[in-house]
């Protein structure tokens, strides 16, 4: 069982780089069969200059890089405000745009093959997609964030099933951000703004819960996403705490991380290319919080640079690896479970 | 003083108390202040904790770029979004004032989120008592770097900050000495950031690598603090710096210093003495407790006097949000903010990055031939779109007059519902000829709805190219 793993820090993958090697506001990642990462980026603000910033990386947990494709536009195959990517299994990529409310599909080289979605509060339109998700038949769930509700839609883009309404009553949501599946089917939604987790079955009908008033010693603010393991465990990226959390299904906490990121390959390359500012880091103190009376988390992973600031997406590799996509610091913490009694 | 504006409607004056304490106020919130005493609505905004805190969370949840704010871009579209989204106009409109008077600048630092921090402390303590402001400004990581009080050494003063403070920050000039200015800076000595080194080097380069930028933290460093005996405005002692402080906030040159500036950013470009006596006199009564002499502009009779309202002429954040607050175009995250904030630094005011320590030169020098026709086109484009929420609202309120409407009802409701309450017999002309080209608007035929509403936007665009929209 997991509850007999603890996690430790692995590595970090990534620095910040506004093209090429490197990522710029990453939002999301999906993992090919090849255990090859597809990294979104969203980077921003929407000006001409900073609009190739927006790409998706292709590179592996070793930090190799092999390549990018995809840029900043309204056009097809261009991206505004990407917000998720998930592969299917008939390998074709497959990215959310919550600003153009479309979900744009790209061949594995990344030529764009197709596009679907348009505006709207009626069946199979969007209001600002915020994530998808492949479930176990290989259709793909969205996250229709200012719907407030889970639709599910065949790969072309045909309805299957929606669910979900506007508020905090079991089954309603508040502007839903992540959504994924585990083994057996079922479907777990971050509720963003009700600070919950829901879980459904693979028809959409309400299972449980995690809340406030449903957990022991954890209070989620603005969970972000979230992923299952294989004995059922969930991990939440929990934006608002700037922090991941391990829950089994009881709800019981098994782990909390909040970052432990040292400079990724990448980030050596640089410093090696640098090393006159890498000097002076190297004498810097930059673990230690000198700030006293200010204890707003976020201020505390904008002041250390280890920690996870803003923590938007989790995904499990095949050995049981967590990384978590951390948005603000542009890189990918890697966290690895390791036995312990 | 009291208010007592005789030639002023009630609507006027709270649509000219929320041009000055805020950005502007829509026709539906003025109609829920109508019923509440002047002095009552003046409590209210002085008050600004007592209102709901803007939803940063869903900002930054779809502005992922203003979460970690490091593009300066990306900070101007925060401070514009909540400048047209907040319950707390005061509490933004003070930190523009004092972000304008403590003047820092990205263009030094390399690093937005360090000067947006700043503005935060001015939202904090921007209506407390002058001495923690200073106390806190003197301790901000940004005017430490702007100021290079990281480089003020005990046996190796750096003066700048300590210059600064009494010349442009408290005192003005004249009222020092220099032997007054290298013991303020003695005294600061020590006052600097966490691995100033490291952050400089970083902010030389403009380093983001390799994970982005990180907040300065303020240190305070004893050892290199210069605890030696230190002669300040005549008074001898170990002064550190919040002793300085204490000492120049008690200054009778500080609290006119603060009134003629509170009053020419919150009164008239024109100054006036005896206001500024009166407020100067606050500030010393209450130990320089920004709120009560602010209590005291928005009561006084000059504030609401005939020759105040709309004679400032409003500085280009104030043109571009309060055009987008009417027309309601920016009330949830989107990508276009941070093209209002583009307009506005088109302008001549690029926020959180002002030119000098000096600020902006404000009053007329905001308008030039170049700066006026982007002012027009700006507030004309976002004021035009006739299905913004707020433009719809305005034209909802045209329509409610009935299925014909003359070209006087056009003008003086289209005025109205952007409370444009007071404008001059020429302009209300020019905008009734303009009017009157094309005849009557008809909201009882379906095929000239359309239309009508387009002749709606068209007479909006027209008001804010009036003189009087310019003003404030």
């Amino acid at each position: 069982m997991i509850s007999t793993y603890k996690f430790e820090y692995s590595h970090t993958v990534g620095f910040l780089a506004n093209q090429g090697r490197g990522f710029n506001n990453p939002v999301d990642l999906a993992f090919d069969e090849h255990g090859l990462m597809y990294v979104l980026n969203r980077a921003g603000p929407e000006v001409g200059i900073r609009l190739p910033y927006k790409r998706i990386t292709i590179c592996n947990a070793n930090e190799d890089y092999l390549g990018e494709f995809g840029t900043g536009g309204q056009g097809d195959g261009d991206l505004w405000w990407p917000s998720s990517i998930a592969i299917s299994k008939d390998h074709r990529i497959f990215v959310a745009d919550e600003a153009l409310n479309r979900v744009t599909v790209f061949d594995m080289k990344g030529q764009f093959l197709n596009k679907w979605g348009v505006k709207g509060g009626r069946e199979g339109e969007f209001n600002r997609i915020s994530y998808i998700a492949f479930d176990s038949e290989d259709n793909l769930l969205v996250s229709d964030s200012l719907n407030n509700r889970i639709q599910l839609f065949d790969k072309d883009g045909h309805v299957i099933n929606v669910w979900g309404i506007p508020g905090a009553e079991d089954g309603c949501f508040n502007m839903p951000w992540g959504v994924c599946v585990d083994k057996g089917g079922n479907i777990y939604v971050a509720d963003w703004r009700n600070d919950r987790i829901q879980k459904f079955d693979p028809s959409g009908q309400f299972i449980r819960k995690w809340d406030s008033d449903h957990l022991a010693t954890v209070k989620f603010n603005r969970p972000a996403s979230l992923a299952v393991d294989s004995e059922f465990n969930i991990y939440v990226a929990d934006w608002g705490n700037e922090r991941v959390i391990v829950i089994d299904q009881e709800g019981k906490l098994i782990t909390e991380l909040y970052g432990d990121s040292v400079p990724s390959k990448w980030a050596v390359d640089y410093f090696d290319a640098n090393p006159v500012e890498y000097q002076e880091r190297l004498k810097a103190d930059l673990n230690t919080d000198f700030t006293t009376g200010r204890t707003d988390l976020r201020d505390k992973s904008a002041r250390i640079e280890k920690f996870l600031w803003g923590p938007t997406a989790i995904k499990l590799d095949s050995e049981g690896r967590v990384f978590i996509v951390d948005s603000c610091r542009h890189r990918v913490q890697v966290y690895k479970p390791v036995p312990h009694n | 003083m009291t208010v007592n504006a005789e030639n002023c409607t009630k609507k006027a004056l709270i649509a000219h108390l929320f041009r000055r304490a805020g950005f502007g106020i829509t026709f539906d919130e003025l109609a829920g202040y109508l019923p509440i005493d002047y002095a009552d609505i003046v409590e209210q905004l002085l008050y600004p904790e007592l209102q709901p805190e803007l939803d940063q969370d869903v900002v930054r949840r779809y502005n992922i770029d203003q979460n970690s704010l490091m593009l300066i871009e990306s900070s101007q579209a925060n401070w514009m979004y909540r400048i047209i989204n907040t319950k707390r106009p005061l509490e933004e409109k003070i930190a523009l004032f004092w972000h304008d008077l403590f003047a820092t600048a990205y263009s030094k630092l390399n690093h937005a989120k360090a000067v947006v921090n700043q503005t935060d402390t001015f939202r904090r303590c921007g209506l407390g008592n002058f001495r923690t402001l200073l106390l806190e400004l003197s301790r901000d990581p940004a005017m430490i770097f702007w100021l290079d009080n990281k480089d003020n050494h005990r046996g190796s003063p750096n003066e700048n900050y300590g210059r600064e403070l009494l010349e442009l920050f408290s005192m003005g000039i004249g009222n020092y000495s220099e032997d007054d200015v290298k013991a303020c800076a003695r005294a600061f000595s020590g006052w600097t950031i966490a691995n100033s080194v490291y952050m400089s080097e970083r902010a030389s380069r403009d380093s983001i690598w390799p994970h982005g930028r990180l907040d300065w933290q303020f240190v305070y460093v004893p050892e290199d603090h210069d605890d030696s005996d230190k002669t300040f405005l005549g008074q001898t002692g170990r002064f550190n710096g919040d002793d300085v402080i204490d000492i120049i906030v008690d200054n009778p040159a500080t609290s006119w210093f603060i009134a003629s500036k509170l009053y020419s950013f919150f009164v008239s470009d024109k100054p006036d003495e005896s206001v500024i006596q009166y407020l100067s006199q606050e500030f010393s009564k209450t130990g320089g407790d920004i709120r009560k002499v602010m209590r005291s502009l928005f009561l006084s009779e000059t504030f609401a006097s005939d020759k105040t309202r709309l004679a400032r002429v409003k500085s280009p954040a104030e043109l571009v949000a309060g055009t987008a607050k009417l027309a309601g175009s920016h009330s949830f995250p989107d990508w276009t903010t941070v093209n209002l904030a583009m307009d506005a630094n088109f302008m001549g005011q690029e926020i959180l990055n002002p030119p000098t320590v000096e600020g902006w030169h404000t009053g007329i020098e905001w308008i030039d031939t170049g700066n006026l026709v982007e002012r027009i086109n700006s507030t004309a484009l976002e004021i035009g779109d006739t299905q913004q929420p707020g433009v719809r609202s305005i034209i909802n309120k045209v329509r409610t007059h009935g299925g014909v409407c003359t070209a006087k009802d056009l003008v003086d409701l289209s005025l109205d519902a952007m409370c444009q309450f007071e404008v001059s017999a020429t302009t209300k002309e020019s905008l009734l000829k303009y009017a009157d080209m094309k005849g009557p608007l008809y909201f009882d035929k379906e095929d000239q709805i359309g239309c009508s509403e387009q002749r709606v936007g068209e007479m909006l665009q027209l008001i804010v190219a009036t003189r009087e929209y310019q003003l404030a």
